[in-house]
């Protein structure tokens, strides 16, 4: 017991420690009595000194002798100052709200823990765990921790604010004064110390520079402490401002930005390449550029680049063309003005532009046209070949003396010698009858052919094929003969003999050929009741040949679906003729045709139209047929070197696929007579019409003129030279550059990033979209 | 292209594909950015007709009929093209303009996708997002019971053990009769596990080792990665970098000459040999490296010409029981390094795998075994195979822990487990369960390639097109144009984020634990899932 003014409470009764809850009642009844210095003897009672607001606004003192226990001072108020005689348990001064606690001697583990206000001065060590969690209000001054010596393990863990100042006095390890891994989740507050706190979380906190300000503070604050514990000589020792370091929170910001370390590109330049190597993993093996590529690239880095196919595959309408009539360029010939061109170009192709192209064939080209996917009217490609009708072909080249005989005037005959002819060559056309251009002329009505438009043509052929000779019959020794004299012959006889039917009565009756030919010269009576076996389109001519000859009920009959198709079924049908199959022929009688059913049908005449055949009796032994035709290559090329073969000849086909086998022929001799091996060349592969865009035209359109036709054309595969693509694309990349043989599209790979707009926006289908060639 | 057409049977609509593209033409800017990125060119620029017809009740006006033309993107109809929901064409769009969106319904391509009679094949991952690791919770908060931890505080030492782990006293035992003991290595729990190089670009593959070695040298974390089959580039095997790296041995045996050639010449042992048996992916079926991807540098790597076709078959050659295989190949494998390397095989998930264990714990070079579940990714693969074969990994790597427990063995041979760890994102909790239920250590695969180098496949069939070449982020591919727009330095940096995030997470889960200086393996008392069987079957507690 000191001699003192101070009120002396002992923490024991009857030689008994007691209780907490007791001495804390003992200290709170003193200050109610209105007492304001107690001296306590402790016991290691729990939070001796702390909560006494009930002083206010009074000061207290508390001065504790003996053994202080845990928590001393903790909720302390701003009005109370304790005084420790001896060492400190721990949690000193926790939760302090403003209480001033001096220890004269160390303090154990959690100093200040949890304090927001109010000082603590120790004039020894501290344990583990010091100075953590206390904060700071703004309302008041911060907490302030002054320790003589050193703090011990994770000091300052989560502080949030307050000023602790450890002077490291006498530290056991002078590398550590602050323990091992101070300031963990530090977020305010400064720490000054003396000597060194290596481990310190750098995550946290960071060391600055003490200004003079603070340094200012400090020193009067020493002094203060110093003299509190009662060793105010100690100011000399540790008032050197070069033994003095500080750390303070990181602000969020730079926590944010994370502890220093070693940037990626660091370590891969300075570490891994290094020890790798020059290039790294595989710079061995492979030469590879640094850096990225960005995901849209341009020139070589395109996965995809666009390609300009002009040309590269052929339209539908010529890949479906017999004849080969590049049908399509014509067009694009009338859309840049060539309109003459562009017609006459038909007889480039054959010597009937305007009879067959115009009238007769079928018009495979249309029926390919890209345009009817879509339901929309294929371009009418009859009118180019309606317009030939006046037209002077170009002069024939210069004459080359060579002699070809060509046996049959039909359509693919004058195919040859017309070809032949304009090639310079001399072809002689031998022909049975005493007209040429075979089954037009002589089989096929007029009211599908007008006459003026045959007689046109046929009189152009003769003004230029100028040697045809009618009413020559070739048999086996003609044939050898001919062969003897000419370099080559060209057999387009044609199918002139016609298919019969092994059934009772089939002599009565007529062949389709020979009833066409006497019903056009008007020589024949076919009555009323007219029977055609075989419904094909010549069935049908037929019919309405016979119609026109005052047949009414016209019956066709066929054992299948009949072939008939287009214009000449037409006709057939508005004479009234009535299609009937599968029906079977048991035989033809006076009355008519009797069926295997048992029916008859009755008829005045009976037709039998189903094809002809060729004969080829006169071309002797020598050459190889195939089921009663010639066998042929595809420059129609017999079995015999010198001799070719055509048309029905070879095989049933069409008009024009016999003019284009005539053609293809020509090309082949003329090729052979220049001493050049015979190659007609293939055409380039059809375009796959998903590539074409017919969106760009209107469906309710049908284009009757020329040039209304060739603005709908699609132009598939070729370039329409619309400039879409140009517009369209994104980066300007595409341009139109004139070439001595015509324009093209260009596209420059260091603007174009392959996406292909391009391609999907022609209307053509010219543009592609291919991968890239593959990088190494 | 005519929308009028003949059907045939495999003629889809948009309707009926997986992915449907949801294109805004009033935002579009036609700039083709979106064409130009898609890696299956299943949009194109198309132009549309518009009629606009105007009419008049009125006798006298004239009714007008008039055509126009715009532009906007179409997608494909085709199998073939069909978008793969990757959304590159989002991530390009300048405006926002155009997105794939799963088809809500049954998508019909599924019955047409095996055109021409080949089946699907895909990459990538089960496409299922369910999970029981991401349904166990943590349920042992023993904060006042034990000491304790704080994950931002204390400090933890997340390692564990690769090697044969004998009791000391028998540790002690072995070297004194024997002259030796088990390697053992102290490893990260966390391994990247074997994705090859080949099935992985280059950039990717190289992204991931730096990151390794970042994280070892840089950040004393001691991660490992494993090679896949497919070799190891030369200077990797030649460097002190090799310490960081298991390498994989499997069927195909593929540029393990390269291997053998390169030991005296390597700086360090390898951390361990892995040879795989099985892939949970696609459990008993093997790979094909197709000859045109087997390029200059895969040919050189893998110890082969360029431009053949290279198989890893189902099976190893020349084993023909489990005994054979297990001790032959661990046997030839540990002598290859004079027995300082840990060998030990990778199975597929199955239900036969405690034979496997059981093998190993009589073969006393065996260092571990991992398992992989049917969750685990793969380049390549039969649909087939990856959707409905396989043995989920939980119930797997339990049954053998509690296998060992009941021969008193846990631990002793570490069991590694993967297979769909983090397939939701949830990488740290799915790996601390599968610690708990008995694995050592935990293989990640899609995980890291989705977080490292924005790997866009989910668990809803997007993308998936990892077999062929075209990952529109340069991962799985070998043509420069796509691989080079991954830069290997952001991967490695990825990778230093993963396992510093991952640390602290599993710091998080095993903290109030109360465990910091050894992972919680095995402790099954920790976890909880509300679902009865679940529980009964994993043997962990029921909570609801």
């Amino acid at each position: 017991m000191m001699k003192s003014d101070y009120i002396f409470i002992a923490g024991k009764r009857d030689e008994k420690r007691i209780s907490s809850r007791v001495l804390e009642d003992l200290i709170h009844q003193h200050v109610k009595r209105g007492n304001r210095k107690l001296e306590v003897q402790a016991f290691g009672q729990h939070g001796i000194g702390g909560r006494l607001w009930e002083s206010y606004p009074d000061r207290m003192d508390i001065r504790i002798i003996g053994h202080s226990g845990q928590r001393t001072g903790s909720l302390g108020t701003p009005n109370t100052k304790i005084e420790i005689m001896g060492p400190a348990s721990d949690d000193i001064g926790w939760l302090n709200a403003g209480a001033e606690i001096i220890v004269h001697g160390s303090a154990s583990n959690g100093a200040m823990n949890g304090a927001a206000q109010g000082k603590v001065y120790v004039g020894g060590a501290i344990g583990a765990r010091g100075m953590t969690m206390t904060k700071r209000n703004p309302r008041f001054e911060p907490p302030e921790l002054w320790v003589l010596g050193t703090a011990g393990d994770y000091f300052g863990e989560f502080m949030a604010g307050g000023i602790a100042v450890i002077c490291g006095l006498n530290a056991a390890n002078p590398e550590q004064v602050l323990g091992y891994k101070p300031l963990v989740g530090m977020v305010g507050g400064k720490v000054f110390f003396r000597g060194d706190a290596k481990s310190y979380s750098d995550k946290d906190a960071k060391e600055v520079d003490i200004d003079d300000q603070e340094w200012e503070w400090l020193t009067q604050g020493l002094k203060t402490f110093l003299k509190k514990i009662q060793q105010p000589k100690l100011i000399n020792e540790l008032a050197v401002r070069r033994d003095w370091r500080l750390f303070e929170a990181k602000n969020p910001q730079e926590k944010a930005e994370g502890p220093e370390r070693k940037s990626m590109s660091w370590f891969r330049e300075q570490v891994w390449d290094m020890e790798l190597g020059r290039g790294g993993l595989i710079g061995d093996l492979q030469e590879t550029e640094k850096g990225t590529v960005p995901v849209i690239t341009k020139g070589e880095y395109r996965r995809y680049i666009p390609v300009w196919e002009h040309g590269k595959y052929i339209s539908p309408c010529q890949s479906a063309c017999p004849t080969g009539i590049p049908v399509q360029q014509r067009w694009a010939m009338i859309r840049t003005d060539n309109i003459d061109e562009a017609i006459s170009m038909g007889l480039e192709y054959s010597p009937f532009p305007a009879t067959v192209c115009g009238h007769l064939c079928p018009s495979p080209c249309m029926a390919s046209c890209t345009r009817n996917l879509s339901y929309m009217s294929p371009i009418n490609v009859r009118l180019l070949g309606q317009a030939a009708q006046n037209i002077k072909p170009p002069k024939p080249a210069k004459t080359s003396g060579k002699k070809v005989a060509v046996i049959g005037g039909g359509p693919g005959g004058l195919s040859v010698a017309w070809q032949l002819t304009m090639k310079g060559h001399t072809a002689t056309v031998f022909e049975a009858g005493q007209t040429i251009a075979g089954k037009i002329s002589a089989v096929i009505p007029e009211s599908r052919i007008p006459a003026d438009t045959l007689n046109a043509e046929i009189e152009r052929i003769k003004s230029y094929i100028k040697d045809i000779r009618l009413g020559e019959k070739v048999d086996a020794e003609k044939f050898n003969e001919i062969k003897k004299s000419h370099d080559y012959v060209v057999v387009a006889a044609g199918g002139n003999k016609p298919r019969s039917l092994p059934i009772k009565g089939a002599e009565r009756a007529l062949f389709a050929n020979d009833f066409l030919e006497k019903a056009k010269a008007n020589r024949i009576k076919p009555g009323k009741k007219v029977v055609i076996i075989g419904a094909g389109n010549v069935g049908c001519d037929v019919a309405t040949e016979a119609h026109r000859l005052g047949a009414v009920d016209i019956t066709l009959i066929d054992v299948q679906k009949p072939a008939a198709f287009g214009k000449e079924r037409e006709d057939a049908e508005k004479c009234g003729a009535q299609f009937r199959w599968p029906v079977f022929t048991k035989e033809i009688n006076s009355q008519g045709v009797k069926l295997e059913s048992g029916e008859l049908l009755p008829a005045n005449t009976v037709v039998i139209s189903i094809g002809d055949v060729p004969d080829l009796s006169f071309l002797g032994e020598g050459l190889e047929l195939e089921r009663g035709f010639v066998k042929v290559d595809e420059t129609g090329r017999s079995s015999d070197e010198k001799v070719f073969a055509i048309g029905d000849a070879v095989g049933p086909g069409l008009i024009t696929n016999a003019i284009g086998a005539g053609r293809r022929t020509a090309i082949a001799i003329d090729q052979l007579l220049k001493g050049q091996a015979p190659d007609v060349g293939r055409l380039a592969p059809m375009i796959d019409t998903r590539r074409v865009n017919l969106t760009y035209y209107n469906p309710r359109h049908d284009a009757d003129t020329l040039e209304s036709c060739s603005e709908d054309c699609a132009s598939c595969g070729n370039c329409k030279d619309c400039g879409i693509c140009v517009a369209v694309c994104p980066e300007g990349a595409i341009s139109r550059q004139e070439k001595a043989t015509g324009f093209e599209y260009v596209v420059d790979e260091s603007k174009c990033i392959g996406c292909g707009f391009c391609k999907g926006a022609c209307p053509c289908g010219v543009w592609e979209l291919i991968p890239n060639t593959p990088l190494a | 292209m005519s929308s009028n057409r003949s059907l045939e049977p495999s003629s889809l609509s948009l309707n009926d594909l997986p992915w449907q593209i949801e294109y805004n033409n009033d935002r579009c800017t036609l700039c083709g950015q979106c064409t130009a990125v898609c890696p299956v060119q299943a949009i194109a620029l198309h132009p549309f007709q518009k009629r606009i017809v105007k009419t008049s009740v009125s006798k006298n006006a004239e009714h007008s009929n008039a055509y126009d033309t715009f532009y906007g993107i179409r997608q494909d109809t085709r199998v073939e093209n069909a978008c793969i929901g990757c959304a590159m064409c989002t991530m390009v769009c300048p405006n926002d303009a155009i997105r794939p969106r799963k088809n809500p319904g049954l998508d019909r391509m599924k019955f047409h996708i095996n055109q021409h009679g080949i089946p699907r094949r895909r990459g990538g991952r089960r496409n299922d997002s369910g999970s029981i690791l991401d349904r166990i919770k943590f349920t042992r908060i023993s904060m006042l019971t034990d000491p304790a931890l704080d994950a931002g505080r204390h400090e933890f030492e997340m390692r564990t053990l690769l090697g044969r782990v004998l009791p000391p006293r028998e540790n002690m035992k072995q070297l004194r009769e024997k002259g030796w003991i088990p390697p053992v290595r102290e490893i990260y729990p966390l391994i990247i596990g074997g994705m090859s190089f080949g099935a992985l670009s280059p950039t990717m593959w190289e992204g991931l080792q730096m990151g390794v070695a970042y994280l070892n040298e840089e950040m004393g974390m001691p991660v490992r990665i494993c090679t896949g089959e497919g070799g190891c580039p030369p200077r990797l095997l030649r460097s002190r970098f090799l310490k960081y790296v298991i390498l994989q041995i499997a069927s195909g045996y593929f540029g393990w000459d390269e291997i053998i050639h390169a030991i005296p010449h390597m700086k360090e042992d390898p951390c361990a040999i892995e040879i795989k048996y099985g892939q949970g992916a696609k459990p008993g079926d093997g790979g094909l490296l197709m000859w045109h991807k087997v390029n200059k540098l895969i040919a050189a790597i893998r110890g082969v010409p360029q431009g053949v076709s290279l198989p890893s078959p189902p099976t190893h050659q020349t084993q023909y029981s489990i005994e054979e295989s297990v001790a032959k190949m661990i046997l030839s494998m540990s002598m290859a390094w004079g027995f300082r390397v840990p060998v030990y095989p990778k199975i597929s998930a199955s239900s036969t795998s405690l034979a496997v264990m059981n093998n190993l714990t009589r073969n006393e070079y065996a260092a571990g075994l991992a398992i992989d579940g049917e969750d685990g990714g793969t380049g390549a693969a039969y649909a087939v195979s990856m959707d409905h074969m396989g043995h989920p990994i939980a119930s797997c790597v339990r049954d053998n822990y509690l296998n060992l427990t009941a021969i008193g063995k846990q631990n002793e041979v570490p069991i590694f487990a993967g297979g769909g760890v983090g397939k939701n994102g949830n990488i740290a909790a799915n790996a601390a369960a599968l610690i708990m239920l008995g694995a050592s250590g935990i293989q990640i695969g899609k995980y890291v390639m989705q977080a490292a180098a924005g790997c866009v496949g989910t668990e809803e069939d997007r993308c998936n097109v990892c077999n062929l070449g075209i990952c529109p982020k340069g991962i799985t591919s070998q043509d420069p144009r796509l691989y080079r727009r991954l830069d290997p330095e952001d991967v490695a940096q990825r990778i230093v984020d993963i396992y510093v995030s991952f640390d602290t997470q599993l710091k998080k889960i095993v903290a109030p634990l109360g465990r910091s200086t050894s992972l919680p393996i095995g402790m099954s008392d920790a976890l909880g899932i509300d679902d009865k069987n679940i529980a009964d079957r994993l043997s962990i507690k029921y909570v609801v």
